[in-house]
């Protein structure tokens, strides 16, 4: 087994289950022991630090937008800060009508606040597990929030309501904070459900995506569930179309007020909040997973038992195992994610069952063995390159899309199956060259996100070129790369033994700034 | 020997030269013809075949649906469908491809799909680019159907593209297929030569993880390449690419862009032999009309713009417009329809034997439907893309490239 004390797997260890060390940090903790930091990690709360609170409560993000042709309201350039986050759905709701006359901007700032407080956490929170957590929980419940201003608006909702509570609580209190919530309900139409024809796509990622897998779908048994292997014993191993055509009528009825009409005289409200609709649910008896359905059950009873038998069928626990390995792992070793699957199921009414999972994961050997095995993504890549350069950075439109053309547009993947964890989407020909532009303009600070500090070496004495990629090398993990050092000094084309400028000296960061950025281009800083 | 590529080989001054053991690899060297176009265009998220071509008088049909889920008396009718006495119409939003048709331009295969039932999204996109019949087989095969087909190896730096942010699964593990959304900013790298310069060093070193390398490799090679013909003005700017003729990819949307920048790979002669391109919009389990008639027009409008814009390569290429299933005969109550079966596929090409919709039709009877609920697949994809292949590349695809794949008739789909 390797020793979990090497600065370098810590730094490895830190870029995985975190968005990679600050200055320092990996040796500090190589020091106190990883166990250690895993553990204070799981006990921080739910929340924001408060260094991070008071971070995201002076961000000020820019609104600019056009007057309207018609008068109706005046153009707009102004800092502002984030105010719709701690908001509550029906205050957000209306932005999304046409009754408020206002620019489509405004409509979509819900949503990119919270874009902008996701890239401020993921830099500078002290709970950087939370973030990575809260990271994989988007993409595996995914909602595309660019789809629709409707769901533009019920961003800051789903991330503080439906996914970040449970991030490393319970799964069966997460499905149904998510299967309740506005952006889910609008993203797989299951609002507009209906008794009699059920609206499918809901019901269909519940099975395939959220919980049992695609590897648990027995596409050949169509409706024949008899044939389904362990259904005599009411334990199924697989789900077969009839589970998802039942399931859906299931949650027929689970919609929100969005002022649809129940019948000729009712209609419902207009908040965007959570509403069950017993005129629309399908009531008779279902059968799903080879479970019999007993016909007029209570209101949402149906919805409960099909989130029930879901959360707590074992191929979830294997598939969500397998996800969750290979996010920190970069790979699937058989039995780790075994281990992960059992912990899984042994938990799974446990408040803080996914928790124990996750520190089950980090403290394998085989998590601490990764190093390297993971392509960072375009958020882990900007967030890593600014804490190893010390940017105080603050989060810009420019840098959202620059994060966009690396192949992360953040909340903005199109498919339920969310941003993929293949390397494929962001090593293709444009993207890599996005992903070179993002380094470089984070560290030349292309769209006013801060300022890059050279470490303290290279401010004692007038800095060289051979001095700053030694100094880089260091804070960006690559120090046992002496080849990387050499080919950035060979393709700089500066005398690598003339100073660089006086020390500290803005022309100087500048320089400095760049060459971090090119040695952070290498292959080797791509993964972690 | 290990196999030289392009560059190799033009760095030796033999590109064009016969070489023994090479005879099969078809160079594009300067002033030589041009490998055969193939373009696939996605239509990802289950295509709805029978809103896009309505069997429009079959009484099956008009009882299980909404009337503005159906194509009616206005929508195009097709000549020379598949089954006698059903009027095949085609969605009113889809002029330009009525045109092709009636030109002799452009095929449609209705009731296409996949051999094995599936209603994945996911699992089914993964089959049509894996080119395999059955899920068993997903777990076994870690390679794409044209990975396995040498197109990607024919020609040129730019061979086989993705307009896309990623390679599509159809290139899975043949290395070299790039992924190229758009060519506005040029394509040099960001930074300058002093940025270029460490970047070529940096990524000629060995060490380092290999999928970033070798993705870096390519990258900057096919970067080069393309920006080398890419025109510029005066101060050195990307001047923005103008089709050719009456061609206008107004109306397509967010297709435009992908198709603009097709036209212009192909006109930049880099060796283009196949490129796939996506349009999203079309998992339509709510609201179907509008939406629908939206995706179909921007469908339409761009083949007819890169069908003008390529005027002088029509003959060349081939363009297949396929989906991952269609959708559920009867629609449900949120004005939408689920997940189905049988879709329908497009080929629009000179030499394509247009004008008519080949295949079988399988009828929309509660018995003759997939499971009693859906369109059946009557026309398995894996026949429609083996023929193809066999029209472009002048011979059949070898035995692995549709593994398992039984002899079956021709559908007729090229003209002879």
């Amino acid at each position: 087994m390797v020793a979990p004390s090497d600065p370098s797997l810590i730094a490895s260890a830190l870029s995985r289950a975190g968005h990679g060390p600050l200055p320092g940090e990996a040796a500090a903790i190589a020091a106190l022991g990883w166990r250690r930091w895993v553990d204070e990690q799981l006990a921080m709360p739910v929340g924001d630090d408060a260094s991070t609170s008071a971070r995201l409560a002076a961000l000020r993000l820019r609104l600019r937008h056009g007057a309207a042709p018609d008068g109706a309201w005046a153009a707009m350039d102004e800092m502002r800060p984030l105010d719709t986050l701690g908001q509550p759905i029906e205050a957000l709701w209306p932005l999304m009508g046409g009754k408020m006359k206002m620019d489509a901007a405004l409509r979509r700032r819900p949503r990119e606040e919270a874009i902008a407080a996701t890239i401020v956490r993921a830099v500078h929170s002290e709970r950087q597990l939370r973030e990575i957590m809260a990271g994989f929980w988007h993409d595996h419940f995914n909602v595309d929030f660019f789809q629709s201003d409707q769901l533009a608006v019920t961003l800051p909702v789903y991330d503080r309501e439906a996914i970040r509570p449970q991030v490393l609580g319970n799964f069966r209190h997460m499905l149904e904070a998510v299967a309740t919530s506005p952006a889910m309900l609008i993203y797989l139409s299951n609002r507009s459900s209906r008794a009699g024809a059920a609206n499918e796509n809901y019901a269909r990622e519940l099975f395939e995506l959220h919980t049992l897998g695609r590897d648990a779908y027995l596409n050949d048994r169509y409706d024949r569930w008899r044939d389904v292997p362990g259904a005599a014993q009411g334990r199924p191993t697989g789900y077969i179309d009839q589970d998802v055509y039942e399931a859906a009528r299931a949650f027929t009825g689970w919609t929100i007020e969005d002022g649809a009409g129940v019948d000729g005289k009712r209609k419902l409200g207009e908040t965007g909040r959570f509403s069950y609709v017993e005129a629309w649910h399908d009531g008779y008896q279902k059968r799903v997973l080879a479970t019999e359905f007993q016909p007029f059950a209570a209101p949402q009873a149906d919805g409960h038992q099909v989130l029930d038998l879901v959360a707590a069928h074992p191929a979830t626990a294997r598939h969500l195992a397998g996800k969750l390995v290979h996010r920190f792992v970069g790979s699937r070793p058989e039995a780790l994610v075994g281990q992960a699957a059992a912990e899984w199921g042994k938990a799974v009414a446990a408040p803080d069952q996914i928790a124990r999972v996750v520190r089950l994961i980090l403290l394998s050997p085989e998590f601490m063995a990764a190093k390297g095995a993971r392509l960072r993504r375009p958020l882990a890549l900007a967030a890593a390159f600014a804490r190893a350069t010390a940017i105080d950075l603050q989060p810009t439109e420019g840098l959202i899309g620059a994060l966009a053309g690396a192949g992360q547009r953040l909340f903005g993947w199109p498919t339920p199956t969310g941003l993929p964890d293949d390397d494929g989407q962001f090593l293709g020909t444009q993207a890599l060259r996005a992903r070179w532009a993002l380094l470089l303009g984070l560290a030349e600070n292309w769209w006013g996100t801060g300022l890059a500090a050279s470490p303290p070496t290279l401010r004692a004495a007038p800095p060289t070129a051979r001095s700053a990629v030694i100094a880089w090398a260091d804070p960006l993990g690559i120090s046992d790369r002496p080849d990387i050092a050499q080919a950035v000094l060979d393709g700089l084309g500066w005398p690598a033994d003339q100073p660089l400028g006086r020390p500290g000296a803005p022309d100087t960061e500048r320089k400095l700034a760049r060459i971090a950025a090119l040695c952070a281009m290498a292959p080797a800083f791509q993964t972690a | 020997m290990t196999m030289l590529s392009r560059r190799d080989l033009l760095r030796l001054g033999l590109s064009g030269l016969a070489l023994p053991g090479l005879g099969s690899l078809a160079f594009a060297a300067p002033g030589r013809e041009p490998p055969a176009l193939l373009v696939l265009l996605h239509l990802r998220g289950g295509c709805d075949g029978l809103n896009l071509i309505s069997p429009a008088n079959d009484p099956d049909f008009v009882a299980a649906r909404a009337t503005d889920l159906r194509v009616v008396e206005d929508g195009f009718a097709l000549a020379n469908g598949p089954a006698p006495g059903i009027d095949f119409r085609l969605h009113t939003a889809a002029p330009a491809l009525a045109e092709l048709y009636n030109a002799g331009h452009l095929a449609a295969i209705h009731a296409a799909g996949l051999a094995a039932g599936n209603r994945s999204h996911f699992v089914a996109i993964d089959m049509l680019e894996r080119g395999i019949a059955d899920t068993g087989a997903l777990l076994r095969t870690n390679t794409g159907w044209l990975a396995r087909s040498n197109r990607g190896r024919a020609a040129g730096e730019a061979a086989s593209i993705s307009i896309a942010g990623t390679p599509s699964g159809e290139f899975l593990g043949m290395g070299g297929a790039l992924a190229l959304p758009d060519l506005g900013g040029g394509a040099l790298p960001p930074g300058g030569p002093q940025v270029a310069a460490v970047l070529a060093n940096l990524y000629r070193l060995e060490a380092g993880p290999a999928p970033v390398v070798g993705a870096g490799r390519d990258a900057l090679a096919a970067l080069a390449a393309i920006d080398r013909r890419l025109p510029r003005d005066a101060t050195g700017k990307v001047v923005p690419y103008t089709p050719e003729g009456k061609a206008n990819y107004a109306a397509a949307g967010e297709l435009a862009r992908p198709l603009q920048v097709l036209a212009q790979l192909v006109k930049m002669e880099v060796g283009l032999s196949t490129a796939t391109l996506d349009l999203g919009g079309w998992d339509t389990h709510e609201g179907q009309a509008g939406r629908f008639r939206n995706q179909v027009g921007k469908l339409s409008a761009g083949l007819g713009a890169l069908w003008e814009d390529l005027a002088r390569w029509q003959d060349r290429m081939v363009v297949v417009v396929t989906s991952e299933f269609g959708r559920r005969l009867r629609s449900n109550k949120s004005n939408g329809t689920d997940h189905g079966r049988g879709g329908v596929a497009l080929l629009l090409g000179g030499r394509v034997a247009g004008g008519r919709i080949a295949g079988a039709w399988p009828g929309l009877a509660t018995e003759q439907l997939d499971e009693h609920v859906d369109l059946a697949v009557a026309n398995d994809y894996r026949h429609i893309m083996a023929e193809v292949l066999t029209a472009v590349d002048g011979r059949p695809p070898s035995s692995d490239v549709f593994p398992g794949l039984g002899a079956a008739g021709s559908l007729g789909l090229f003209r002879t």
